[in-house]
């Protein structure tokens, strides 16, 4: 694993790193990137050659082809890795992480953070698992913990936009009460005895792709588009660059900011209701303050500047996916836990460390 | 006064082969104030920051009390006894009084600072300027003239002889100034040379005795102050009486915008006038006289307290809140940097910014790419922006296609109205040229422009009717063909008396009705 540590370093997908990235890769192998271009030369009237070439100029920039090294890197050298089964768990596995993560992303490229994402998911999923314990419907259990995640996301962005208060102070005292607030209404139990049809609807497979792995499919896809095509994403980006041009500009800097953390609250009780469904109870512990770096590390690690402005949410989740990715190989390698969390550590050091040089290089 | 302490003697300093200061003579004796002025770019800065060891001359040396000295650093020039306070206030804000003071020379006791040894000292300096700030305050929460007390106080500290005041009023409150021209007394009356600052003409015949003005690096007067009046002084600032350009003055059209009584605490005074089609209208004042706050307060930027503003909408003017005045006007801003350009973005997300909502695809949420990519396309040739494509980033434009980025962004929304806070702010000279021409262009097509400039050629090139600005107060209407010094002398805060001469009415009871038509139709 640690021979990787290069092709982790380039796992990079934001598309402004693309001419960086690009650079890194001819650097490494300037010899094939001059045949391949000769070759490009020779064979201008060969069409496959040529497609075949446009292919991987562009794949080669994206995060994907570096992924896909990885994967096969992966798949080669440990046990088990490629079977079906472990990568429809990991995939699982990835939803739940990969939808706060994508709630985060928002937030980061406007500028801000959110702290509080895995607690309201924890504080949402039991407030909904009481709800079908005691009262009824799953239906309405679901819809209950998206409309207390969007509340608390609607909080948390009224204390930042429009109360100018500091996200990191906002969302850190909210993580505090609703993780208090959770032990108190549970007096720290698990909620379980869930009616069994939440859990089958919610983990119902498709094929062998399970319904989780799909949400985070579509959901992904539409979060990309809003960003990057849409103009509410626009405004984020603009926001997250520069919030006093952006007012200049006539663009509602402050309702931006609100729904970036609105948003980060109903992604937070969309996770909720999947994890809810998967333990089949809702526990305080699902907040655990370790989600809070997996999903910033994932987020970081997938191209999303902590500084604001810089991310895609394809990106994101790719993030996600490989920070998962890691803590599966350690755990199909019997690596013990304290070492995975050290090894996890040093990939997103790593990795950061490497944006920040490149930001330095820059100015 | 036989001998002057302080002597400068043909001083020049060049930037790569541009003469910022050409064999400047100064000389100040000790109880003296000397009133450096200058209009902006004369080289007053530059000749203090030599005085101040910031900067080494080219030529000329320096003579204190019969010693002749070089400085190579802040250090040797605070060893010579000079203190230099500067306009923007360098102090750590949530440090202490005492601490702010002692910050470069803690006294050590036992390996510690000694807190006690500063205090004490700190007491004693407050009390010599007769200041009554706790020493243990913290600086956060002082005003901006106890701020500056703090200031001078460490320069005293450090038994400065020299003190350099670089616009020492621009910051403070009516009864502040007072109480700090009764220390710049008190300090004459100890036998320290001053060397006095400022843009304000009347403060300086209140405390200095000694004048001396530059104009583009070379002295354009000096000598005892009482010899001179305002005229005489903005004479020199300006040179002498200059050429305007015939100029076509926009008739009487109908009004894009109104603001009646527009006050904002402590920053901007009822503030009235009105802007017409067509026409380009210069708010002039000073640094500091409260013009960008103007254009701040109208477009939503800033809050008021008072007054309104009202826009022709569809014929008729119409009451809007400031927030929304942004619907009708662009707005460049002074700082292009801050709060203009998203600099890692490309030159097209750049132009249409403020307009997206225009370029989007029939489901009305995504922005389409040709609509947004024709738009600043558009924009970029009809402005002669340089850019090899749409996808450079702004951050590395030069700041005259920054600019011009900012500009294109406006024009492809192209509101009614243009707020422009220094349109050519650190852009090289041909871009200006063009600058100013799309500024013209704008105002023949129509547009209304609100301009501000701390040049007053550019003013003068431009506009067809100034508001002067002074002490966040209009203080006087001048026509478009007003010559350069009745600017100086009203933006300076000396109009009433020169106004007085030159038998208008005085400031405050500016008559922006029938008298400023009157003088636009001649």
């Amino acid at each position: 694993m640690f021979q990787q540590a290069p092709c982790i370093i380039c796992l990079k997908p934001a598309d402004r790193v693309k001419d960086v990235y690009l650079h890194i890769s001819i650097k490494k192998s300037e010899g094939t990137w001059n045949m391949l271009d000769q070759t490009q030369n020779e064979d201008r009237n060969s069409s496959t050659t040529q497609l075949m070439l446009t292919f991987f100029k562009s794949v080669s920039n994206s995060p994907l082809f570096i992924f896909g090294v990885i994967a096969v890197v992966l798949s080669i050298t440990v046990p088990n890795f490629l079977s079906v089964r472990n990568i429809v768990n990991l995939l699982t596995q990835s939803s739940t992480i990969g939808l706060m993560a994508l709630g985060m992303t928002f937030v980061l490229i406007l500028g801000g953070l959110d702290l509080s994402i895995p607690a309201n998911m924890a504080f949402s999923g039991i407030l909904g698992a009481l709800y079908m314990r005691d009262i009824g419907s799953p239906v309405i259990a679901a819809l209950i913990m998206v409309a207390v995640g969007t509340a608390v996301g609607c909080i948390n962005g009224f204390a930042v936009a429009k109360l100018k208060m500091i996200p990191f102070i906002v969302t850190l005292s909210m993580q505090a009460i609703l993780i208090g607030s959770s032990i108190w209404i549970t007096k720290n139990d698990s909620v379980y005895n869930l009616p069994d049809a939440f859990g089958d609807t919610i983990l119902f497979r498709m094929g062998i792709v399970p319904l989780p792995v799909l949400v985070l499919f579509v959901i992904t896809i539409i979060t990309h588009i809003v960003l990057k095509l849409s103009f509410f994403g626009r405004w984020i980006y603009y926001v997250g660059i520069n919030k006093n041009a952006a007012g200049v500009s006539g663009i509602p800097a402050e309702t931006v900011t609100f729904f970036g953390y609105l948003l980060s609250g109903f992604f937070s009780g969309l996770a909720a209701i999947i994890v809810t469904a998967r333990l089949n109870s809702a526990s305080a512990s699902m907040g655990s303050e370790n989600i809070v770096l997996d999903i910033v590390s994932s987020a970081v690690v997938g191209g999303v500047s902590i500084y604001g402005g810089v991310g895609t949410a394809l990106g994101a989740v790719i993030g996600v996916i490989f920070i998962t990715v890691i803590t599966n190989t350690m755990n199909l390698l019997h690596v013990p836990y304290y070492l995975t969390l050290v090894i996890k550590g040093l990939v997103i050091i790593s990795v950061v460390g490497f944006d920040s040089l490149r930001s330095i290089r820059r100015s | 006064m036989s001998e002057s302490y302080l002597k400068m003697k043909g001083i020049s300093k060049h930037f790569f082969g541009t003469y910022v200061l050409k064999n400047v003579d100064l000389k100040v004796g000790e109880g003296e104030v000397l009133a450096l002025m200058g209009a902006n770019g004369a080289g007053k800065s530059t000749l203090m920051n030599i005085l101040g060891g910031v900067l080494e001359p080219n030529e000329g040396s320096i003579t204190i009390g019969g010693a002749s000295r070089t400085f190579r650093s802040v250090s040797d020039s605070e060893k010579a006894g000079i203190g230099f306070i500067h306009q923007e206030l360098a102090l750590c804000p949530t440090m202490t009084v005492a601490e702010n003071m002692f910050i470069n020379r803690f006294p050590v006791k036992g390996g510690v600072i000694d807190r006690r040894v500063i205090r004490e000292q700190a007491k004693t300096v407050l009390d010599t300027l007769g200041c009554k700030i706790d020493v243990l305050e913290i600086v956060r929460n002082l005003s901006a003239g106890d701020k500056q007390l703090v200031e001078i106080a460490r320069a005293l500290l450090t038994n400065a002889k020299i003190l350099i005041f670089d616009e020492p009023t621009s910051s403070l409150a009516l009864e502040e100034k007072s109480r700090f021209f009764d220390i710049i007394r008190a300090l004459q009356k100890e036998q320290k040379v001053i060397i006095y600052i400022t843009h304000f003409l009347d403060e300086i015949f209140s405390i200095c005795d000694q004048v001396q003005v530059l104009r583009n690096g070379e002295t354009s007067g000096d000598g005892i102050l009482k010899d001179y009046n305002h005229h005489d002084i903005v004479s020199m600032m300006v040179g002498d009486l200059d050429i305007r350009k015939e100029k076509k003055i926009s008739k009487a059209a109908d009004k894009v915008l109104k603001v009646d009584q527009l006050s904002r605490t402590g920053v901007l005074d009822s503030i009235s006038f009105e802007l017409h089609r067509g026409e380009i209208l210069g708010l002039w004042g000073l640094m500091g006289s409260g013009r960008t706050e103007v254009l701040r307060a109208i477009s939503g930027l800033d809050p008021i307290d008072a007054g309104h503003i009202s826009v022709n909408f569809n014929g008729s003017m119409q009451k809007v809140h400031p927030k929304r005045v942004k619907k009708w006007a662009g707005m460049v801003t002074e700082n292009r940097r801050e709060d203009g350009l998203f600099l890692p973005l490309s030159v097209a997300s750049n132009i249409s910014s403020a307009n997206l909502m225009t370029l989007l695809s029939k489901n009305r949420f995504t922005v389409q790419k040709q609509k947004e990519e024709q738009a600043a396309r558009n924009q970029v040739e009809a402005l002669n922006i340089k850019i090899s494509n749409l996808d450079q980033t702004a951050g590395t434009l030069s700041g005259g296609n920054q600019q011009k980025v900012i500009l294109a962004r406006w024009l492809s929304k192209a509101p009614p109205i243009f707020f422009m806070d220094e349109p050519t702010r650190g852009v090289d000279v041909g871009a200006k040229n063009e600058i100013h021409n799309i500024i013209k262009n704008l105002s023949g097509r129509g547009f209304s422009l609100l301009v501000v400039s701390s040049e007053i050629e550019e003013m003068m090139e431009l506009c067809h009717r100034y508001l002067v600005i002074h002490s966040g107060r209009i203080v006087k209407e001048l026509p478009g063909e007003a010559a350069k010094k009745d600017l100086m002398i009203w933006a300076s805060g000396a109009g009433s008396e020169a106004g007085s001469e030159a038998g208008s009415e005085a400031p405050g009871n500016v008559n922006l009705g029938t008298e400023g038509e009157a003088e636009r139709e001649k």
